[in-house]
């Protein structure tokens, strides 16, 4: 046994009670008073009294003592005293503590993550004294709670600090950082703390410094819904738009699981459709759900549900967003008058695409578009224009998105082209003749869509959240757009642009994962409002608002006023079948560098002596009771001596 | 024989009957002096012939029995057992502290004071009662016969408690005002802190034939008490602290039976009496036990 140590020092605040205690006692004593015959006997009794017993005095303060003993006892009981082992010896010790979703997991209202807490606070408590701590939040990334410390009570409260992320889970990372950081340092180890429910269960693995796996919870049913995907489209029967939306459901439970799937907009209590499923043991169940949508459900939120809710709450919700219209709006913005009727024809053949035409003045300068229009400009450059992607067709000589535009180069042959850029697939240049093209620079070559002899004829000039295309020919000047290819290349095109309008945002639409999300790039700053928090101001940088740390599922809303007001709600959702499954991936193992034990089964650091005090407060109490209620025994004895006189 | 006061709160005809009967058999061992009808221990001019002795010059001629110098030729001087007169004195303490007990120490202490005066009267003699407190309160002067009964039961109903106790200084005054010995009978609570046996004893030294008579209430003797008190004396109004426990009750027990102790060891010593005399004790039977001149 070492030495004693407190595991909740705060408890010794019950000492306090000691000063009313005193003072009571001081102030109560409020005798009878009483007019006897005299007080000579008395007072002679008492004098013999304190001759013969001189701590009589202090017999009437024995309650005080008692209670005044009873409530030392039960403040050192509540501040838990314990004896230190070597158990937990270690100079070094990395605590790493999973707060991935699977540890908001409860049985009753005590989730894994307070279970976790309280053994790392029972970890840090049970270290010698000189040990030093580092505290890791192991999420989706890693990221140091508390740096190396001496100190516990600093490390306690980084722990009660830390909270649950809806993100699946990576212990990697954070036994990584842990590894590094002891790496260097004698006697290190890490102490993981999960549940064991591990979406990357060999990240255990091929860490070099001992690590020591602590299991709270335990194995629980869960439904999940893993996917969730909203498309637009229309009803073949009724020939209306209408919104659908795919879900799966996955369930790790032992047994059946009868549910409701309900799917609703955000803010709005009525239910747009909803589904009763029955989901096997094991079963991954797609579930389809629609709605005729309105003009005004374009862009809003949507929220589905699985009820009734089991012990993981956050994957029984999830989110998605109405997508725009099924037409994809394109401006076709031409310097000449009779326009680029190549192009023109070659955007008509999709019929999901509803074509306007315009002058570069129209787009230039941030003009109100939809967020989603495709912009297709042929023989000019308009300065920022507004809308989507942009499509750049034989700009004029000078700088063009960030592309030097050079002189016209007579006959350039196609020497090479970019296959694997999704702009080009299912295009062959080959046989494509070009009368004339200006010659086109950047800075990066890698970014040259397609090639000739002397230098790139089709650039990517794309910027954060915004596809950027420039042809520099007019496809009237080749042959180009007698060929298949030519229409292929537009579809394409068109397709990107509508991928990039469905979704509204550049990439991430899963926690943990950065939230790149479209604004105009005139914008400098937005306003980004999280799940059930307030607003809060945020940069957006070449038309891009990046959002980095989405560590919570649920709508995200990106505002912006230029040049017109406009919200943008971009769905999150954890969407993790692996971090949705509560069930075990680690087992109990004894040997080798990583050992995994049940948190009950961690063999105890210290022994805790608070039940012991508690035993002695509740003796003295029962003394103290004892006490005030006790009878005289000597009295019938003195009043027959008093009453008969010796002789 | 009913006393003639109308005090039949002191002295009720059946307690009259009872001090009737034990008027006759009160030893009183001290003598005033004076004539009077008790007969007394030494020789002295009466009717009741005690020896003879012979003549010796000087001795009184009309004291020569002649007859029996008749007789003998021998002149013997005829002697006679001396009849002197016996004082009842009664110091009845009427301190504030007893004025407590149900019934009151005071009401008790009147009573037997009343019933010794009433002893001492229907045996024709004198009585004389004192009022002891803080010294000598007051100092009746001696009556004696039936007559002076009324009065003297007056005086004894009109004492209140009050004021504190010098039963010594109450004992030394009483002792310079009696010129001639006789009974003294003191009742009293003794809760004097003050030197009580010494003038006690002072005044067993001048003859007088002490009866003490403590009255106690039985909550003195017993305390029912439990907790913590401050006490107050009634008498000096001083405060003492005390919590009621079995240790201070035992301890206040033995202190009251000391001083029980210490008044029974004075009788022996000076062939006086003592008597204890509880405030809800029949007062036939503490009469009894004087009259008896017994030490309880």
């Amino acid at each position: 046994m070492g030495s004693l140590t407190l595991l909740s020092p705060s408890g010794l605040a019950l000492l306090a009670l000691l000063a009313p205690l005193v003072v009571f006692y001081v102030l109560k004593i409020r005798r009878k008073r009483m007019r006897v015959p005299s007080t000579w006997l008395w007072a002679s009794a008492k004098r013999d009294l304190m001759a013969r017993s001189p701590f009589q005095k202090l017999v009437a303060q024995v309650p005080l003592f008692l209670e005044a003993l009873a409530l030392i006892a039960l403040a050192f009981a509540f501040a838990r005293p314990v004896s230190r082992s070597d158990a937990a010896s270690g100079e070094h010790l990395a605590i790493v503590v999973d707060v991935s979703a699977s540890m908001s997991a409860t049985v009753g209202s005590s989730s894994r993550l307070d279970a976790a807490k309280k053994l790392a606070r029972d970890t840090i408590a049970s270290l010698p004294p000189g040990t030093e701590v580092m505290l890791i939040a192991a999420g989706r990334d890693a990221h140091i709670a508390s740096a190396l410390d001496r100190d516990a009570a600093r490390s306690k409260a980084a722990i009660d600090a830390l909270a649950v992320e809806d993100v699946e889970g990576d212990l990697g990372p954070a036994l990584g950082l842990a590894s590094d950081r002891l790496a260097r340092l004698s006697r290190g180890r890490i102490v993981v703390i999960t549940d064991g429910a591990l979406a990357h269960p060999d990240a255990l693995d091929g860490v070099a410094v001992p690590i020591e796996v602590s299991l709270v919870g335990e194995p629980q049913d869960n439904l999940a819904i893993v996917r969730v995907d909203v498309r637009g489209g229309t009803d073949p029967a009724t020939k209306r738009e209408e919104v659908r939306a795919f879900l799966v459901l996955a369930s790790s439970a032992k047994g059946p699981r009868d549910v409701y799937v309900t799917m609703r907009e955000e803010n709005a209590s009525d239910i747009l459709a909803s589904r009763r499923v029955l989901v096997k043991p094991g079963e991954k169940l797609p579930v389809v759900m629609s709605f005729e949508p309105t003009p005004g459900d374009r862009g809003k939120g949507l929220v589905f549900d699985v009820s009734p809710h089991d012990a993981m709450p956050i994957d029984d919700v999830a989110f998605g967003r109405v997508p725009s219209a099924d037409k994809l709006p394109v401006v076709l913005v031409s310097a000449a008058d009779s326009g680029p009727i190549w192009l023109k024809r070659a955007l008509s053949s999709d019929p999901s695409v509803e074509l306007s035409k315009g002058k570069p003045a129209d787009v230039a300068d941030g003009a109100a578009l939809d967020p989603g229009t495709l912009v297709v400009v042929d023989g000019a450059c308009p300065d920022d224009p507004g809308g989507g992607d942009l499509f750049i067709v034989h700009p004029p000589e000078g700088r063009c998105q960030g592309v030097e535009i050079g002189k016209p180069i007579e006959r350039p042959s196609i020497t090479s082209w970019s296959p694997t850029d999704p702009r080009l697939r299912f295009v062959s240049l080959d046989g494509v003749g070009i009368a004339r093209a200006n010659a086109l620079t950047i800075a990066d070559p890698k970014r040259a869509l397609v090639t000739g002899r002397d230098g790139p004829l089709v650039v990517d000039a794309s910027r954060p959240g915004r596809a950027v295309t420039i042809v520099g020919f007019d496809p009237g000047d080749s042959d180009w757009p007698l060929k298949a290819s030519f229409v292929l290349f537009v579809r394409d095109i068109l397709e990107e642009a509508r991928q990039h309008r469905a979704s509204g945002v550049a990439a991430g639409t899963r926690t943990g994962a950065p939230l790149l999300v479209d604004v105009p790039s005139t914008t400098a700053m937005a306003e980004l409002t999280r799940p059930l928090s307030r607003a809060e101001p945020i940069v957006a940088r070449g038309g891009l608002v990046v959002v980095p740390d989405v560590t919570r599922a649920g709508l995200y809303r990106v505002a912006y006023d230029k040049p017109v007001r406009r919200t943008i709600v971009v769905p999150v959702n954890l969407a993790s079948e692996a971090e949705s499954d509560l069930r075990r991936t680690l087992a109990p193992r004894s040997q080798g560098p990583v050992t995994v034990h049940e948190a009950a089964d961690r063999p105890k650091a210290y022994a805790d002596h608070a039940w012991l005090l508690a035993l002695l407060a509740l003796a003295l109490f029962i003394a103290d009771i004892v006490w005030l209620t006790r009878r005289p025994a000597k009295r019938e004895a003195a009043r027959k001596s008093a009453t008969q006189g010796a002789p | 024989m009913a006393p003639s006061s109308g005090r039949g709160h002191l002295l009720d005809a059946k307690f009259v009957r009872e001090l009737d009967a034990l008027g006759r058999r009160l030893e009183i061992r001290a003598r005033s002096g004076a004539m009077g009808e008790h007969t007394a221990r030494k020789r002295g001019g009466s009717s009741e012939f005690q020896e003879h002795r012979s003549y010796a010059p000087g001795d009184d001629l009309r004291r020569i029995d002649w007859a029996a110098f008749a007789r003998t030729d021998e002149p013997v001087l005829k002697l006679f057992r001396a009849e002197e007169d016996v004082v009842a004195r009664v110091l009845c303490d009427a301190s504030a502290s007893l004025d407590f007990g149900e019934p009151k120490k005071l009401e008790v202490a009147q009573r037997i004071s009343a019933a010794i005066g009433y002893l001492a009267l229907s045996r024709s003699e004198r009585a004389q009662l004192f009022v002891g407190g803080e010294g000598l309160v007051s100092a009746d002067s001696p009556t004696r016969g039936r007559s002076g009964l009324v009065g003297l039961l007056r005086r004894i109903d009109a004492i209140e408690a009050r004021g504190k106790t010098a039963l010594a200084e109450a004992i030394d005054g009483l002792l310079r005002r009696a010129k001639r010995p006789g009974l003294l009978a003191l009742v009293s609570d003794f809760l004097d802190a003050g030197p009580v046996t010494s003038a006690l004893s002072r005044a067993a030294s001048a003859g007088h034939d002490v009866a003490l008579v403590h009255v106690f209430a039985p909550e003195e003797a017993s305390p029912e008490l439990s907790g913590d008190f401050t006490l107050e004396d009634a008498e000096t109004g001083e405060l003492v602290d005390v919590t009621m426990d079995a240790q201070a009750i035992e301890a206040y027990v033995a202190r009251f039976s000391a001083l029980g102790d210490s008044l029974r060891s004075f009788a022996r010593r000076h062939r006086a009496s003592y008597v204890r005399a509880r405030t809800d004790e029949p007062l036939e039977s503490v009469m009894r036990r004087f009259v008896a001149r017994s030490i309880d």
